[in-house]
């Protein structure tokens, strides 16, 4: 009896063990057997570490090229094509031609889940190796919860002391170290659709040639537009976070208000100057507040036609040709860029960095593979312009000209050097409690688009996230 | 039954014998279900006493009850429990009326008129949740879906409902999926239960003089109510697991009004980092979930 | 009234109607899904819907065909990464390289095939066992199964994650296996029909000599072979749709499941509509053709279930 007995449970025991499919196996890191010669449980940061990983990975990277072996995942958020397989695969090939031992896995998020995705894999002890996004994610969140490896030693190269000041004091934690390598930038900025503003006279309220309007102005157009037939002029979109760096720029450019204070310290939404935009575009007519879509689903609307103006534009979107010709509507009509409106004339866009992170898997070899991908994407001078071009954003250093050269876009993007990047605003993402902040920030739109009042509700917003920011 | 007497009778080597052959015949469930769930649900409740958080460096602090203390006041954790439990009570009885009532309009039709239908019905529940939702999303968009196209053509509506974007309306729209996606298995089972109906017990009734109410109250009410347990027991764990609708359609918004516990503790353990938290809440859910069941099983076997 | 002499009355009609409409909007998502796999950009993207598409053509398709790929299979050897020497799985046998879709829905009706075989066996042994033992235990098993049985899964998210983890079973398939397997609503079920074998069969079999095996193979299993069915189908659907373990617990594109890969695919490009219903459609149409060809298993085998149930 108990033979057959024990035959039943072996077999229910052996279909789950032996039919392992692929499934089955994960990278533990720290059981892995390490060449002895190799520093012993080097898990801190320690200072001494990043000035010799400077000179390893860094600069002697082609003589030690053909040692390094390792396998190491990359996990992209959909930055231009970087969210591209074809793209990237073809990034990661050229990596691979210099340096054939390290196998690159690349992953691909999307705005909607990758964060959550980020997040389980990091509680499921299976955290990438490399990471690709802005210092929000990478050094407000991630950085400061002690997840990601310090990358101070990619800044010492040359390369990296070429980069902008700005950007380099975002990828900078509050402890003083880097844990976002920058590759790309872009100020985003709105968008209009040119043929709506024109049958409703509405042009006259803007300055097309410098892509400029007044706060005043942008009212009178958004009331012709709307007068004009066309009831949805633009959404205030605010089902999550996707996109939400165009509601803010919107908001804080209106009337001249800050999101945070200067010292990325807390939260200053609830500035008079911030109701009062608020409340402008709460009573404006033909300004939805929309709780049922994001930023992605905006541009769709726009794209289509359903709106004749999104505040979730850049110069990706103005060169994106999927849909139609590069810079027109699915029906054609032409779409104008433009800076968001502001009383003082002077707008500040809301910049988005986007570049690298390692997160540290308590492995060496892995991070010193991960550093030298960054290091070969970012700073090889062959690469370099290949790896910005697929991000379709600009460099973050000065001495990278003419990327776009002899391209379709070329004329679109230095209309956007032009115009647009000068405009680049603060980059406020690095405060404390960016994750639950931007999270209370759209919550916030809701409350007041079903008819909050909006004092009380920007006073919530400022609450939650200044506690967020208190208790990190 | 003679089983309780022979067990007296039974030496103890016997009854040694039988515990024991009865936990080899346990031993493959009892390892995934205290495995994949008594375990963790344990630690559910031992990380629900502590402030835990995500990091590296993130210590556990116990903090004792103080997360259930704040759970009481915490508004949106009360909203969504309020939501979730509206879903159920909604969504239980309606898929129930609604699959009983279709059954019976369909189950004397011809075979393929019949097998059209149910399958018909069915086919929400093999399509997939995440796929049907895809559809559905585009089906209430407030500028150009199909529910504004109809209301507005035939004058039902003079402006665009904007229908997940709407406190008033948008839980309802996501019951209403749910409907969709919930009532296939009922109706397949109640026609087959009605189907199965005596028919010589329905005849002796109608030569009584049984009007239609009372046959059907009288007669086939009893004889289907086992089915009828069995598909509150199944909606009832469906309703309870809707998480892809609300994820995928709404994230919870607008303004909470489509939050559930179990969407609120994805978005308080992800969005927000407190672990702690979160599982304190799922405790408070779990309670609530286990007196539900007792009961209804409790009532089950009552009948 | 006479079964015989059927009137059809205004009533029937009405409800007749009501019923057709009722149909036509419970078939409409499917409708639209396949439909619109096979419409043009432009036509998919049109504000005013177009019912039927004008132009058939397989760009969506195409599109969703060349994006990523991954090999049609991968076997590994069990916990493979603890010993290989860079910590990754030691892969054995992998399958030709195929768009990563087509291994999505590998990997999902190897997921879900696995739940029902595994839920199946272990749930009818230990219902049976509920049912006619009489053991130590019994109560507090059975009074923990029916609380545990409506629980979601979300209640227990992040201790099972942690656990997962320390098995080195995140972003394995078994991760999302094994909670669906403990799920206890199949005990329940199978005890309830374990209820309906006679005592006495089960006695004369042990006085004939046969062992506590061969009476649960050959007497208890035919017996309770209906209820089997009902939760083969009911397992079987319920983790084909389970979108959220698989939401946690999987993260490699080679790793994950069809539902997952659509919403993923809805994230990522919520401007190309016509990707997302050709991947829709593609997640949808095996399955329907699997319920179509054995509707009648399918709806036999749940309705004999519900009737002890």
């Amino acid at each position: 009896m108990k033979k057959t007995m024990k035959k039943l449970l072996a077999m229910g025991l052996s279909l789950t063990m032996v039919l392992s499919l692929a499934a089955c196996g994960s990278k533990e890191e720290p059981k892995q057997e390490q060449p002895a010669a190799e520093e012993p449980a080097q898990k801190e940061e320690a200072p001494a570490e990043s000035e010799a990983e400077a000179e390893a990975p860094a600069e002697e990277a082609d003589s030690a090229a053909s040692d390094l072996s390792a396998s190491i995942t990359l996990w992209t958020y959909p930055i231009g094509n970087w969210g591209n397989s074809e793209t990237v695969d073809s990034l990661v090939a050229s990596f691979n031609q210099k340096y054939p031992g390290i196998t690159v896995t690349v992953e691909y998020l999307d705005y909607t889940n990758g964060d959550d995705q980020v997040n389980t894999a990091i509680e499921g002890g299976q955290a990438p190796d490399i990471v690709m996004e802005g210092p929000e994610r990478l050094v407000a969140n991630w950085g400061a919860r002690g997840l990601m490896v310090d990358l101070s030693d990619l800044f010492a190269t040359e390369a990296g002391g070429e980069i902008y000041e700005s950007v380099e004091s975002a990828c900078k934690a509050a402890d003083g170290a880097y844990y976002e390598y920058p590759l790309c930038m872009v100020a985003h900025c709105m968008a209009i659709n040119q043929n709506m503003f024109e049958a409703a006279d509405a042009m006259q309220y803007l300055d097309a040639e410098t892509h400029t309007w007044t706060t005043e102005n942008f009212l009178k157009a958004v009331q012709a537009v709307y007068d004009s037939g066309q009831q949805n002029v633009g959404a205030i979109y605010c089902s999550g976070q996707g996109g939400d760096q165009g509601t803010r720029a919107l908001i804080n450019n209106l009337y001249s208000g800050t999101f945070t204070d200067a010292e990325h310290t807390k939260y200053t939404a609830d500035s008079d100057v911030n109701i009062k935009a608020l409340e402008t575009l709460y009573a404006q007519d033909g300004i939805n507040f929309d709780a049922s879509i994001n930023g992605g689903e905006e541009i769709t609307l726009f794209r289509n036609g359903t709106l004749a103006m999104s505040f979730c534009w850049n110069a990706a979107q103005q060169t994106n040709s999927d849909n139609a010709a590069a810079g027109t509507t699915n029906n054609g009509d032409t779409i104008l860029p433009m800076l968001f409106p502001s009383d003082d004339g002077k707008t500040e866009l809301c910049g988005g960095i986007w570049g690298f992170g390692v997160f540290d898997n308590g492995d060496q070899a892995k991070i010193d593979a991960a550093k030298t991908f960054i290091d070969f994407i970012c700073n090889d001078p062959d690469q370099v312009n290949e790896s910005v071009k697929a991000s379709t954003y600009f460099p973050v250093r000065p001495t990278l000209t003419g990327i776009y050269d002899g391209m379709e876009t070329a004329d679109t993007m230095n209309t956007f050097s032009e115009y647009f990047m000068p405009s680049m605003g603060d980059y406020y993402q690095v405060v404390p409690g960016w994750a639950e902040a931007r999270t209370a920030w759209w919550n916030m739109l809701q409350r007041i688009g079903t008819g909050g009042d909006v004092a009380t509700e920007v006073g919530t917003f400022v609450t939650e996230a200044n506690t967020a920011a208190g208790s990190n | 039954m003679a089983k309780s007497s022979n067990m007296t009778s039974r030496s103890k080597a016997l009854v040694r014998r039988e515990t024991c052959s009865a936990y080899l015949f346990l031993l493959p469930n009892l390892i995934f279900f205290v495995g994949f769930v008594i375990i963790p649900m344990i630690l559910c409740v031992y990380t629900s006493f502590f402030d835990s958080t995500m990091g590296k460096d993130a210590k556990d602090i116990f903090i004792g009850f103080e997360n259930y203390v704040s759970l009481w006041k915490d508004e949106i954790f009360l909203r969504s429990l309020k939501n979730t439990f509206v879903i159920v009570i909604v969504s239980v009885p309606v898929v129930c009326i609604f699959s009983l009532w279709v059954s019976a309009v369909i189950y004397k039709l011809k075979g393929p008129a019949l097998s059209t239908f149910r399958c018909v019905f069915y086919l929400p529940v093999v399509t997939g949740s995440v796929a049907v939702t895809v559809v559905w999303k585009w089906m209430f968009n407030n500028y150009y879906g199909i529910f504004n196209y109809i209301g507005q053509a035939f004058g039902l509506i003079d402006k665009n409902i904007n229908w997940l974007g709407d406190e008033r309306y948008a839980l309802w729209c996501i019951i209403l999926i749910l409907l969709t996606t919930s009532v296939g298995q009922p109706i397949v089972l109640y026609v087959s239960a009605l189907g199965n109906v005596d028919t010589s017990l329905v005849e002796a009734s109608q030569v009584d003089g049984a009007n239609h109410f009372q046959l059907f109250w009288k007669i086939k009410w009893p004889l289907i109510m086992p089915t009828t347990l069995y598909i509150l027991v199944i909606t009832t764990i469906n309703s309870f697991q809707c998480f892809a609708l609300i994820q995928l359609l709404t994230s919870g918004g607008p303004n909470h009004s489509t939050d559930t516990v179990m969407y609120y503790i994805y978005y308080t353990a992800f969005k927000l980092y407190r672990y702690g938290y979160a599982n304190a809440m799922g405790v408070v859910l779990a309670i609530f979930i286990a007196i539900l069941s007792a009961v209804q099983f409790k009532l089950a076997k009552e009948k | 009234m006479n079964s015989g002499v059927k009137r059809t009355s205004p009533y029937k009609v009405i409800t007749l109607i009501i019923l057709v409409i009722l149909a036509i909007l419970f078939a409409f998502p499917l409708y639209w899904i396949v439909t619109g796999a096979f419409k043009t950009a432009a036509s998919i993207n049109a504000t005013t819907p177009d019912w039927f598409p004008k132009e058939w053509v397989m760009d969506n398709f195409n599109k969703l065909f060349s994006r990523q790929t991954a090999p049609l299979w991968e076997l590994a050897v069990p916990f493979g990464s603890k010993f290989s020497a860079d910590g990754n799985p030691i892969i054995f046998s992998a399958g030709p390289v195929v768009p990563a879709s087509i291994r999505w829905l590998v990997n999902t009706v190897f997921m879900a095939v696995m739940a029902m075989v595994l839920t199946c066996i272990t749930s009818a042994m230990a219902g049976y066992a509920l049912a006619k033992k009489r053991f130590r235990g019994r109560t507090v098993l059975f009074t923990l199964i029916v609380c545990a049985m409506a629980l979601p899964k979300q209640v227990i998210l992040i201790p099972l994650l942690r656990e997962m983890s320390s098995l080195s079973l995140y972003n394995t398939i078994w991760a999302v296996i094994f909670p669906t397997v403990g799920w206890p609503f199949g005990v329940f079920l199978m005890k309830q029909f374990s209820e309906g074998v006679p005592g006495e069969m089960l006695e004369a079999a042990r006085i004939d000599g046969a062992g506590e095996a061969k009476t649960f193979v050959e007497i208890v299993v035919p017996m309770i072979k209906p209820g089997i069915g009902a939760l083969a189908i009911f397992t079987f659907i319920n983790s084909w749709n389970d979108y959220f373990m698989q939401l946690i617990m999987l993260s490699s594109t080679s790793k994950l499941t069809i539902s997952l890969g659509i919403a993923k695919l809805q994230a990522e490009n919520s401007t190309d509509f016509g990707l997302i219903m050709a991947g829709a459609t593609l997640a949808a149409v095996p399955i329907i053709v699997v319920f179509i060809a054995f509707q009648k298993y399918f709806t036999q085998g749940i309705a004999m279930g519900a009737v002890k149930g």
